[in-house]
């Protein structure tokens, strides 16, 4: 069976992800060296993607950018899929006042739209690419947590977790063996999609200042210099723009191709 | 008397992704009219396969590959979709194990049963509902108004399974094609469907195919039983012929199963 | 007597509209008693709904009793979840779909620290040989393997923690006719060779009448007849009973 989407999917998100292991070595130039004498020039032989207003080499500042893209995108969504399957098995393993607790917790952190959240949260802390990746994985675990509970929940009544009790198998036996393993697929769909997620909210919050601080060139940072130089240069919207779209496409991709397998 | 239908050298394949599965290699069949054939066979061995063919109401991956089906001198495999609309429900029809998936279950029993006479028969709502109450009570449904107006979801198995027959006796049909009807039903209730089923055959006059695993079942019921065994056809006999002496191997390791668990 | 279940009844509260207000009670078992003898099976027949397999759950301690008590021998069953164990009626749903043949069937004996790691392989063979399959199937998954075969799988699972008391829960019924009556041969001569003891739920008489010593018919959650297997099938004295039979004939 063909899985175009997979393929396709893994194929761009392996390329982005040699190229953020490589950055050092296959920039063209250091991403923060401005260099008076090249201001704003358009895209050409020397400058593939040109440069910004203060002389950085585009095409650098878009591969360390990818760089801290990923590492937020998978980092956070860790936290989040950690923290959604801990929280989500209790749930639904042991049911009852447990489920109550943690899925009415739950309840509330969907009540606050996570931007905004994420937005408060930030204005208190250092905006720095640790806090931004804790946060992030903070405020979106509910999800896998929701979709592993009912996995969990249907799984619990089959015959084969009823077999296992019988041998003997302890709670944390049965869950970490038999539950997590026959309930993940639909959580790998949910966090594959979540990285596209989390990466998305970054360069929002770095387009607000309040993300990846410059000098750490990042897809958002770079982009709030696009605004003011929208009308004379166009590559500096347009390049990092096709940057995320690609990403976004690549993890939205493996997502669909994840989809067909698991169902 | 002539054969109602008469199934020869049937070959149905299924195409997976990369493989060609052949679940029914060169089966036969033949039904005279008013008689009880019973089709056994345990799982896989294509009997129902072989039984959906006939309306050519098969999964979609499945392709009949060649054969002759032939339903009181109609050619069935030559006739378009059509032509068999028309056939099915009318000349045919088919009863399932588990009705109530069959059921449509945001309708009552008595709208599914209406909606049909009136597809095939074109008769008005008042007529088509004292059809409706007459059928119920003819397949011994004593209540047969509530049962109109219930939901198929609120009547138990043997009662959806007696609705199922009474729906599709609707048209009269020639032949009706059971398929493993009462598996899914408590033996007390099996037995009640069972000779309900023969009373209405005497009664009708229609033929019987009955698809069964079960060799208690086709020893009470059948006039003439066929073995199935990978996709063929491999004994045919008659119902008491079968059970004094079989002549091939598997119908042999049947016979001896059902000798010793099958029977009290 | 190795077990003696005294007055067990599980009611299921059945709920009713929006707010899941508790409309009454569905009485799954209705103060059931009965013991059951070493080294004989005991066979527990009834139609879908008489509660056959709630009392299956019940006895092994997988779902609580709503009243009642279940004791068992302490001589004969020392430690509950090792000597004790069930083989479901739905194969297809019993084994972990994820797991390998070999861990699956390892799974008690890591459990219950039967044998060392050096021969637990080799356990582990004999075991499926045991069962009629063959050893060389330890790497491969449930889904490449038939019912029976997965049954035999299952059989050989409950096994491993050497049990001495097995529940089997309609093993069979979903099976075909001549795998049927190999597996049950395959009980029979499991229940020598490693002197089990049994009880055997089924609706299908003729299996009941094969493999048990005694017998218990229930009816809705009550035991409505009780005996030994030949005067059962021979002499029943109850309508019900009579009813089953009657229409098994």
């Amino acid at each position: 069976m063909k899985n175009t989407y997979l393929i396709t999917g893994i194929a761009i998100i392996s390329i982005l992800s040699v190229i953020a292991l490589l950055a050092p070595w296959i920039s063209p130039y250091d991403p923060a060296m401005i260099a008076q004498d090249s201001l704003l020039i358009p895209p050409s032989a020397k400058h593939w993607m040109g440069t910004d207003s203060l002389g950085r080499d585009l095409l650098s500042r878009i591969i360390y950018g990818c760089r801290i893209s990923l590492i937020i995108g998978v980092i956070a969504v860790g936290i989040a899929v950690f923290l959604g399957v801990i929280l989500g098995s209790l749930s639904g393993f042991y049911g009852r006042f447990m489920d109550t607790l943690i899925m009415r917790f739950a309840d509330i952190m969907l009540c606050f739209p996570t931007f905004f959240l994420i937005l408060a949260v930030v204005a208190f802390l250092e905006p720095s690419i640790i806090n931004i990746m804790v946060i992030i994985g903070l405020t979106s675990w509910m999800g896998p947590a929701r979709l592993i509970r009912s996995e969990i929940l249907s799984l619990k009544e089959r015959e084969f977790i009823q077999a296992e009790k019988a041998i003997g198998a302890s709670s944390a036996r049965i869950i970490m063996r038999h539950l997590i393993p026959n309930a993940i697929g639909p959580v790998l769909v949910n966090a594959t999609l979540g990285i596209a997620g989390a990466i998305l909210l970054e360069t929002g919050l770095s387009f607000l200042g309040l993300g990846v601080q410059p000098p750490i060139p990042s897809w958002g940072n770079i982009l709030i210099e696009a605004k003011s130089t929208l009308g004379i240069a166009w590559w500096i919207t347009v390049f990092p723009g096709l940057a995320i779209l690609v990403t976004i496409l690549g993890f939205n991709f493996i997502a669909e191709g994840l989809k067909k397998i698991i169902g | 008397m002539g054969n109602l239908l008469e199934i020869k050298n049937l070959k149905v394949e299924f195409h997976l992704d990369e493989r060609v599965i052949t679940a029914v290699d060169g089966a036969y069949l033949n039904i005279k009219e008013n008689e009880v054939v019973v089709l056994a066979g345990e799982s896989g061995s294509g009997k129902t396969i072989t039984a959906l063919s006939i309306c050519k109401i098969l999964p979609r991956n499945a392709h009949i590959v060649w054969g002759v089906i032939n339903l009181a001198g109609r050619e069935m495999l030559c006739l378009n979709e059509n032509e068999l609309i028309k056939i099915r429900g009318k000349d045919i029809a088919y009863i399932f194990q588990e009705p109530v998936s069959f059921l449509n279950p945001v309708y009552t029993i008595g709208e599914q049963i209406i909606e049909v006479i009136k597809l095939h028969q074109g008769k008005n709502k008042k007529e088509a509902y004292e059809e409706t109450i007459d059928l119920l009570k003819k397949v011994r449904i004593w209540e047969a108004k509530r049962v109109f107006q219930s939901y198929p979801h609120q009547l138990s198995g043997g009662l959806n399974q007696r609705a199922f027959i009474a729906m599709s006796l609707a048209c009269n049909p020639k032949l009706l094609i059971a398929d493993e009807p009462t598996t899914s039903l408590d033996v007390t209730i099996e037995k009640e469907i069972l000779d309900l089923l023969l009373e209405l055959k005497n009664k009708l006059k229609f033929s019987l195919l009955f698809i069964t695993h079960n060799l208690s079942i086709a020893q009470k019921i059948a006039d003439r039983i066929f073995i199935m065994y990978k996709g063929r056809v491999v004994e045919e006999a008659d119902s008491q012929e079968l059970f004094k002496s079989a002549k091939h191997f598997h119908t042999q390791e049947l016979l001896s199963a059902y000798e010793r668990i099958g029977r009290i | 007597m190795i077990l003696n279940v005294i007055r067990i009844s599980k009611y299921f509260p059945i709920e009713q509209g929006i707010f899941r207000r508790e409309a009454g009670m569905l009485k799954a078992l209705d103060e059931v008693s009965f013991s059951v003898a070493e080294f004989t099976t005991l066979g527990i027949v009834g139609e879908s709904g008489s509660g056959k397999t709630t009392l299956a759950k019940i006895i092994l301690d997988l779902i609580p009793a709503t009243t009642g008590e279940i004791f068992f021998s302490e001589d004969f069953i020392r430690n509950f979840r090792k000597d004790t164990q069930i083989i479901f009626q739905n194969p297809y749903n019993s084994l972990n779909p994820k797991m390998r043949i070999f861990d699956i069937i390892c799974e008690p004996m890591i459990i219950h620290k039967i044998v060392d790691r050096k021969h637990i392989r080799d356990k582990v063979v004999n075991l499926l040989e045991t069962v009629g399959l063959s050893g060389d199937i330890l790497t491969r998954y449930p889904h490449e393997f038939s019912g029976g075969q997965r049954q035999r799988i299952c059989i050989a699972r409950a096994l491993a923690s050497e049990p001495k008391f097995i529940v089997l829960d309609e093993p069979i019924s979903s099976l075909d006719l001549t795998v049927q009556a190999k597996l049950l041969d395959l009980f029979i001569e499991l229940k020598q060779k490693f002197n089990l003891t049994y009880i055997f739920i089924s609706h299908n008489l003729g299996v009941i009448k094969y493999i048990s010593d005694a017998v218990i018919v229930m009816q809705n959650g009550r035991i409505i007849e009780r005996g030994k297997v030949g005067d059962i099938f021979n002499q029943p004295s109850e309508q019900y009973t009579k009813k089953l039979l009657e229409a098994a004939r």
